[in-house]
């Protein structure tokens, strides 16, 4: 599913991202982790093609993501609030999304249903726009934006930090289903090393821009993570 | 009165450390060289007020004419100040919960609301006046008129505090403000209560009697004492706002462009629930009167006199265009990492800029077209001027934007607001106006002005036939710059 090569990023003379050679498998549900400045957004956004690659490429279906758009169309992602347009309501969002992958609104609202637990009466006829909904709302409305587009591949950053508790299991069974039934491929980046040792199928684990370690995941993943997270 | 002080210092610090202020400050001695500009050409009116009063109504008394004038001064400073003037309430925030006790906070918030250029306007302008033209009356009467000025300007900045403060929380206030300006307005137009002659009595009086004045000053205390009683039990604010219900709108007539449909209504809804672009395109409507003063007669009637216009046509029906035209992608900067992620192509995204444009423009070429009923060759002109301004102008816009990399915060206003501009806006501004007049002057003065509006006319249609194609360069040129726009954007 996506092809990483020679990938660097080099801000100001200091490589934050250098990954020799990675490739993610369909259907793979990948941890991202590693701390603070460690490289895990630049990694999401240089497959993204937000950020220009100092050298290398992030091939995604075998297409260069910098030089054709085709990827658009079957890749979901939310990494942070740039990702929102804070003066729609969110049911305004959701139709925008959803028009974009020719969607109808019926669609949409049929969709919404599905989440009726998961925005726990907060989020739709709120009469909000985005902006003025709490940190973790705008969360779900970025979240359950991502999953209405049906993507193959879904790219999520620190999708945990800013949820409830109920929010995060809800989100990790979803996860799981859909890796599962759908065979969809995921990365999820997070500092929550139960939530990813739970999730994940195989973890990748950044340092510094490094990928020290890429391992699938064992009853052992967790002791190894924290193991290695301790201070 | 010494924490006055501190909070005084921590403001002239926010002020000189801001992140947007000392980013540029080639900016700021711009700005600052535009505000001293106006006061200093306020000034120089002030002096010559008493000589142009003399002139311009011979055989009026300055003096009377001056007071007649007042009332309608500080009726049409309160109105500015409506739009100009905004409440320092967010830098209370931080000392909130600090050991500081609230009336000196209360007091703060009302002594810095005193330091803003609006309190210096009417001072420069009208106090000269006081002693240049009141020559024949004794130095109480000019005193008593400084007190009451002073006293008025007061008044006005405290009231129109209160009165925001009041229409933040409930829409009737606002309403009853501009209800009541209005009201009075048509008094004075029905000659039921003229203004002039309540003005005019009124100060006169003052300069006879100059105790009077003291009733301006009390007027000003008592606006004083409403905005601290009101702050001193208000200053949790932000519990009561009552934010009004926030429903979903569509405009699905715009669906039939599909997705490039989307995206311009996307850009509607960006224009009507944000404030900066909001008050822009007020702006640009209220340019569209800007053919009064330059559809002229006089000018219409000179040979060839037409060439002065275009430069208005352009103007007139290209006024938004040119004024949203020049922040294109920067007004979307705080989702552009969103819409460049999602399933919209970038040809997509340039196609509904260009669509935005194709809409906006004929509208506001329908408007201006009543026009016509000054000069009926004004409609031919300005049918040139609009498909220049459909078919060059906005691929010149889109053009330009991708050179554009600086963001913008859409909740701040508008007025000397100089966020997310650099060389290109003003070379955009400068390009737009003048490549028209370039090439319609020499085919109107060689020929005649037919020529040069068919020729402008032409380019305009012939290019925005051509769309696709520019469609595509502007394609090319997009991807060569987009990491330096997505880069700047993030920045905040």
């Amino acid at each position: 599913m996506i092809k990483v090569h020679h990938l660097q990023k080099t801000y100001k003379g200091v490589t934050v991202l250098n990954i020799p050679q990675l490739e993610i498998q369909t259907g793979e549900l990948i941890g991202l982790v590693g701390n603070n400045g460690a490289g895990k957004t630049t990694l999401l956004r240089l497959m993204l093609d937000l950020i220009s690659a100092t050298s290398g490429e992030v091939y995604i279906k075998s297409e260069n993501v910098a030089k054709n758009e085709d990827w658009k169309s079957y890749t979901a992602a939310y990494l942070d609030d740039g990702f929102l347009i804070g003066y729609l309501t969110p049911e305004e969002y959701f139709y925008f999304t959803g028009s974009l992958h020719n969607r109808s609104k019926a669609d949409v609202d049929d969709y919404l249903q599905e989440f009726t637990d998961f925005f726990d009466g907060s989020i739709l006829q709120s009469g909000k726009y985005i902006r003025d909904l709490s940190k973790g709302n705008q969360f779900k409305v970025g979240i359950a934006a991502c999953l209405m587009q049906n993507p193959e591949l879904l790219l999520l950053d620190e999708p945990f930090s800013n949820l409830d508790p109920t929010s995060q299991s809800r989100l990790v069974q979803l996860l799981k289903q859909l890796q599962q039934q759908k065979r969809m491929t995921i990365i999820v980046s997070s500092h929550d090393l139960n939530h990813i040792a739970d999730l994940s199928t195989r973890v990748l684990l950044l340092e510094k821009g490094n990928l020290i370690k890429d391992i699938h995941r064992s009853e052992q993943t967790l002791d190894e993570l924290e193991n290695y997270f301790s201070v | 009165m010494n924490l006055i002080f501190t909070f005084l210092s921590h403001e002239i610090k926010a002020l000189i450390r801001g992140s947007g202020a000392g980013k540029s400050i080639a900016m700021q001695i711009f700005v600052g060289i535009i505000i001293i500009y106006c006061l200093a050409s306020a000034f120089l009116l002030g002096i010559m007020l008493d000589r142009l009063l003399t002139k311009g109504f011979p055989q009026g008394n300055a003096v009377a004419i001056f007071c007649s004038f007042l009332l309608y001064y500080f009726l049409g400073d309160l109105v500015f100040r409506f739009f100009m003037q905004e409440l320092p309430t967010l830098s209370v925030k931080p000392y909130l919960c600090k050991n500081i006790r609230k009336r000196s906070l209360v007091s703060f918030l009302n002594i810095r609301s005193v330091f803003h250029y609006i309190n210096l306007l009417p001072l420069i302008l009208l106090l000269p006046f006081c002693f240049s033209g009141l020559k024949n009356y004794n130095i109480a009467g000019s005193i008593a008129l400084v007190l009451s000025i002073i006293g008025l300007t007061l008044f006005n900045n405290f009231l129109l505090l209160y009165l925001k403060r009041k229409s933040i929380l409930q829409l009737k206030w606002f309403i009853g403000f501009f209800a009541g300006l209005l009201i009075l307005a048509a008094l004075d137009y029905f000659n039921v209560l003229p203004l002039s002659y309540l003005s005019e009595q009124l100060f006169i009086a003052v300069i006879r009697q100059p105790l009077l004045s003291l009733a301006f000053i009390g007027v000003a205390v008592w606006a004083w004492w409403l905005n601290t009683s009101y702050l001193r039990h208000n200053l949790y604010i932000e519990e009561k706002i009552s934010i009004g219900v926030k429903t979903s709108a569509s405009y699905s007539w715009l669906s039939r462009w599909g997705t490039t449909g989307e995206m311009v209504a996307l850009d509607f809804k960006l224009i009507f629930r944000n404030k900066r672009p909001r008050s822009v395109v007020l702006m640009s409507s209220l340019l569209l009167l800007y053919g009064f003063i330059f559809y002229r007669p006089e000018y219409m009637n000179l040979r060839n006199g037409l060439g002065y216009l275009v430069f208005a046509a352009i103007f007139v029906t290209g006024s938004f265009i040119i004024n949203y035209g020049n922040f294109l992608f920067a007004w979307q900067s705080s989702h552009f990492d969103g819409l460049m992620a999602n399933n919209i192509s970038i040809r997509q995204y340039i196609k509904s800029k260009l669509l935005l444009f194709s809409l906006a423009g004929t509208v506001s070429f329908l408007l201006t077209s009543f026009y016509a009923f000054i000069d009926w060759r004004l409609l031919p002109l300005q049918l040139a001027a609009f498909l220049f301004n459909v078919g060059c102008t906005s691929i010149f816009s889109v053009y330009l934007a991708t050179f554009s990399n600086k963001g913008i915060d859409l909740g701040k206003s508008a007025t000397f607001n100089y966020q997310g501009t650099g060389v290109a806006q003003w070379v955009y501004a400068l390009l737009v106006l003048l490549v028209p007049v370039a090439i319609y002057a020499p085919l109107a003065i060689l020929f005649n002005y037919w020529v040069g509006m068919a020729a402008l006319g032409g380019i305009g249609l012939i290019s925005w036939l051509m769309q696709p194609w520019w469609i595509e360069i502007l394609y090319k040129e997009f991807k060569k710059r987009k990491y330096v726009i997505l880069d700047g954007f993030r920045e905040k």
